[in-house]
């Protein structure tokens, strides 16, 4: 389809969510949500317009259409514009609704109480828990003047089990264990056979916690577990590599075909599958209409290719990638990841601490941010000693740094287990919901401690 | 912008229709915001949105088992399937006594402006360019707004135990936020952000700190490495100041009180901080209201007095869970009261540290520990502002760094939600 100078989208969207957190068996929050929505954006002499209101009467969607288009008339307030000839395909499909029938509110109570009481009954010592559970669905359909009509649903659920200790000077210790995927409650497996040795294993990293010395701090040789290597692939070089952070100025700017990682490292943002399977946030088409395709960022250690709305496509002279999303029924889309991974090489785990003479194992991670620099910072409340190839003692909290281009240079081994999670929030202007993947990594980075 | 929209009635056919339902005590909020906002992308002017949106918020108790919802469906059915929804929810949960709602709560709040004026919001944007363009070229204003909400709102609550609660506010302001960073000669700053609440935007660019951020930004495009470990000091600017005030809060609020981790919980009325802070409530600030969240009245409050803690902060179900005293507070509007010393005397008094705009790092530990790399920071030698930083880390506590704030300054940032001043603070690890 040839490039046109406006653009007219309108998006019905209904987002649901709940949310339930037991503290010692307290069900201290037990949230609903659901808000629908209608929107409309315009692109009209170089400018946008969007509105939007709740759904309802049949008036609504040409009201904010209207309201849309005169926005973006406002805009010329600003002064005259040549506008852009915005590329891509108009996507026409509608994504099915799959998976189970939900779980009620009482099934999910039960297995909290049930999954507190284990914990308390199998951990002597505890002093609480806290059990969380997240379910969200967004259901968006997705109309523009050039002929898409697509209809899209995103559904991921969570269940974070939280243990709380005390270390050998009684300040309280806490480790996660965390089960995420694609669907509701009643798709992901969290029942108690199968939390149950995980939670032994977290257990026993906590009463290794009790014990931890602090880190050295300084740049270290590190083996990053997957999970640490996904939020380094989304924080560190995906935001980078979003076009509209490129255009901004984002180092990436002028690495295009360029070395920046190990050979190892091959990096992506799938659209919906990897490896035969449907992914934790399958993209089939954005929220302007684009179908989705995956995006090669790094490929064997070169920098190729940036994630893309249809605006950055065309100030960039390259094809829109369905990287355009809108978080909720009142935002507008964004350039924004979907399924960020580095892919798996040839190591086991066991061969990437082997290879460590002096150094640690970083197992999970608090939170993390990035920087246009590509200069990131993870705070890793799971780690140990690596000394000789072997692992010592457990670590007290502490934070991971670097530039991800160094990091990413110095990899000298690459896990061949990938592991993939869809919990927490990706944050720029709006939230979005994401999916992060990755196998382990051998590289160094600078860990803080005195 | 106006609206025949009546939050009243719609809060009180809800709350009929609740009590009707069953549910021995409800909590209603029924609200309606418009929200006008010009955008800049790429130091240009980009988008215009308008957004209207109405919700339904409710939390109904029966038995003592306890839910909340929220939706934006209002019409008869919508409504009626909110109330469904609530009710299967609540009747799963488990019955705990210490659930309830206020009572006898009564306010109506009426403050700001309430038309969007949208030549002052064209104008603000236009002067921040312009400013940009004459004094820091290099600047790239990554996302920009200006823009200004209404937003009314009326809760009830009925229960057994008092009369109902009945709150109403209808408020209006303007916001201004800056996000960028600063490029040249193919090299590039850390990002950086300024932003806040106002009644007005004429003052832009000099509101909420934003000159001052995107003039920082060019100076920090060329950094160098820290280079050494060392122990010293730290000039916190209000950012910074920020992740330090709202560890303490998250310490003094209900997840730590009830499961036991705050290491605060029985320090009330003792020193838990420098002398020199005296943090309080400024809860009729731009965009803030006395309001909890489980709908009570907040009373202004000195939370720190002179570095003394005078209260807790559980809500209705926290203080009823835990025993503790319940003296509310607003989700948000705090300040800390500057001190005596300019912030160019506190630099000069600094030996060998950092001046930190932006610290990044994960939660610190309950107990305060923490380590995060600082950003947006310029070394400081003898006194002596220095190169900007790269890859600097500081590890610490922030208990204790609450404790050893040695200078406050003058100065603070004034961001409507919240007005911070600048804090020197020793015993750092640098690395």
């Amino acid at each position: 389809m040839s490039p046109t100078a406006s653009h007219l989208e309108t998006r019905h969207h209904e987002l649901r969510k709940m949310r339930m957190l037991m503290v010692d068996g307290n069900l201290t929050g037990n949230q609903r949500s659901v808000q629908a929505g209608v929107s409309a954006r315009a692109y009209r002499g170089g400018y946008w317009g969007f509105a939007s209101a709740p759904a309802g009467a049949a008036e609504v969607q040409a009201r904010v259409r209207e309201q849309a288009l005169r926005n973006a008339a406002a805009m010329a307030g600003f002064g005259a514009r040549t506008a852009l000839a915005l590329p891509g395909e108009h996507d026409r499909g509608e994504q099915r609704r799959q998976g189970r029938t939900p779980l009620s509110a009482a099934e999910c109570g039960e297995r909290m109480a049930a999954l507190h009481a284990y914990c308390m009954k199998q951990y002597p010592g505890l002093r609480s828990t806290r059990v969380m559970l997240t379910d969200e669905a967004h259901v968006k359909r997705l109309q523009t003047d050039a002929g898409a009509d697509s209809l899209a649903r995103i559904q991921r659920a969570a269940v974070y089990v939280v243990l709380v200790g005390e270390d050998e000077e009684g300040a309280p210790i806490e480790l996660t264990e965390i089960v995420s995927g694609l669907g509701s409650l009643a798709d992901i497996d969290w029942s108690l056979a199968t939390l149950a040795p995980r939670l032994d294993v977290l257990h026993g990293h906590l009463q290794a916690k009790r014990h931890a010395v602090a880190a050295r701090g300084g740049e270290q040789q590190v083996v990053l577990s997957a999970d640490l290597t996904g939020m380094l692939a989304h924080e560190a070089m995906g935001h980078p590599c979003e076009a509209d952070a490129v255009l901004s100025g984002a180092v990436t700017a002028d690495l295009r075909g360029k070395r920046v990682a190990s050979e190892l490292i091959t990096m992506m943002d799938l659209a919906h599958h990897w490896d035969g399977r449907e992914l934790m946030c399958p993209v089939y088409a954005d929220d302007e209409g684009t179908p989705a395709r995956d995006v090669t960022m790094i490929e064997r250690g070169v920098l190729r290719d940036f994630m893309h709305s249809r605006e950055t496509a065309a100030r960039l002279g390259l094809e829109p990638s369905g990287n355009a999303r809108a978080y909720g029924p009142d935002d507008e889309p964004l350039v924004r990841m979907r399924n960020t991974a580095v892919l798996p090489g040839t190591s086991s785990l066991q061969e990437l601490i082997e290879g460590v003479d002096e150094g640690y194992l970083l197992l999970d991670t608090s939170n993390g941010q990035a920087d246009a620099t590509t200069e990131f910072m993870f705070g890793v409340n799971l780690g140990y000693e690596i000394r000789g190839g072997r692992l010592g003692r457990a670590i007290r909290d502490t934070t991971l740094s670097g530039s991800a281009l160094k990091v990413l240079r110095d990899v000298d081994g690459v896990g061949r287990e990938m592991k993939w999670s869809c919990n927490g929030y990706c944050g720029k202007k709006q939230p979005m919901v994401v999916s992060v993947g990755g196998p382990a990594l051998r590289t160094r980075a600078h860990l803080g401690g005195q | 912008m106006t609206s025949d929209f009546d939050p009243a009635h719609s809060a009180e056919a809800a709350l009929a229709a609740l009590r009707a339902r069953g549910f021995e005590q409800v909590q209603v909020t029924v609200s309606e915001s418009h929200r006008q906002e010009l955008n800049l992308a790429h130091n240009e002017p980009s988008l215009l949105r308008s957004t209207a949106s109405r919700r339904l918020a409710a939390t109904g108790i029966v038995g003592g088992r306890r839910a909340s919802a929220d939706g934006n469906d209002l019409s008869a059915a919508g409504i009626a399937a909110f109330i469904e929804s609530l009710w299967s929810a609540a009747g799963s949960a488990p019955v705990d006594d210490a659930n309830a709602v206020s009572t006898a709560q009564a306010a109506n709040f009426a403050r700001g402006p309430r038309e969007a004026d949208p030549a002052q919001l064209a104008s603000a944007l236009r002067h921040l360019l312009e400013w940009r363009a004459a004094n820091a070229p290099a600047m790239m204003i990554e996302e920009g707004l200006a823009a200004h909400v209404r937003s009314r709102m009326h809760t009830l609550t009925h229960s057994p135990a008092g009369a109902g609660s009945v709150i109403a506010a209808d408020l209006g302001w303007y916001e201004l936020s800056v996000f960028g960073l600063a490029r040249e000669d193919g090299q590039t700053s850390s990002f950086n952000f300024a932003g806040g609440t106002a009644d007005d935007l004429t003052d832009a660019p000099t509101l909420f700190g934003i000159d001052r951020m995107m003039r920082d930004l060019v100076q920090q495009v060329r950094t160098q490495p820290l280079g050494e470990r060392f122990v010293g000091d730290v000039v916190l600017a209000p950012g910074a100041v920020d992740d330090l005030i709202s560890w303490l809060m998250e310490q003094l609020g209900d997840g730590p009180l009830i499961d036991g981790s705050s290491i605060y919980r029985e320090r009330v009325g003792q020193r838990v901080a420098s002398p020199l802070l005296t943090l309080q409530s400024r809860w009729d600030a731009p965009g803030c209201v006395p309001l909890s969240g489980d709908a009570f009245v907040t009373p202004p409050t000195t939370l720190l007095d002179a570095g003394v803690l005078t209260q807790l902060m559980p809500s209705f179900y926290g203080s009823r869970k835990t025993g503790l005293p319940h003296r509310p507070v607003a989700a948000q509007g705090w300040e800390l009261r500057g001190g005596r010393t300019p912030l160019a005397e506190i630099v000069a008094g600094v030996r060998r540290g950092a001046l930190v705009d932006r610290l990044s790092m994960g939660s610190p530990a309950p107990n305060g520990d923490f380590s995060g790399v600082i950003k947006n920071s310029f070394r400081i030698d003898s006194g002596e502002v220095g190169a900007a930083l790269a890859e600097t880390m500081i590890s610490g506590n922030v208990a204790r760094m609450l404790h050893e704030v040695r200078a406050v300054s003058r100065e603070r940032i004034d961001r409507g939600i919240q007005a911070l001043p600048w804090l020197c603070i020793g015993g750092l690890h640098f690395s």
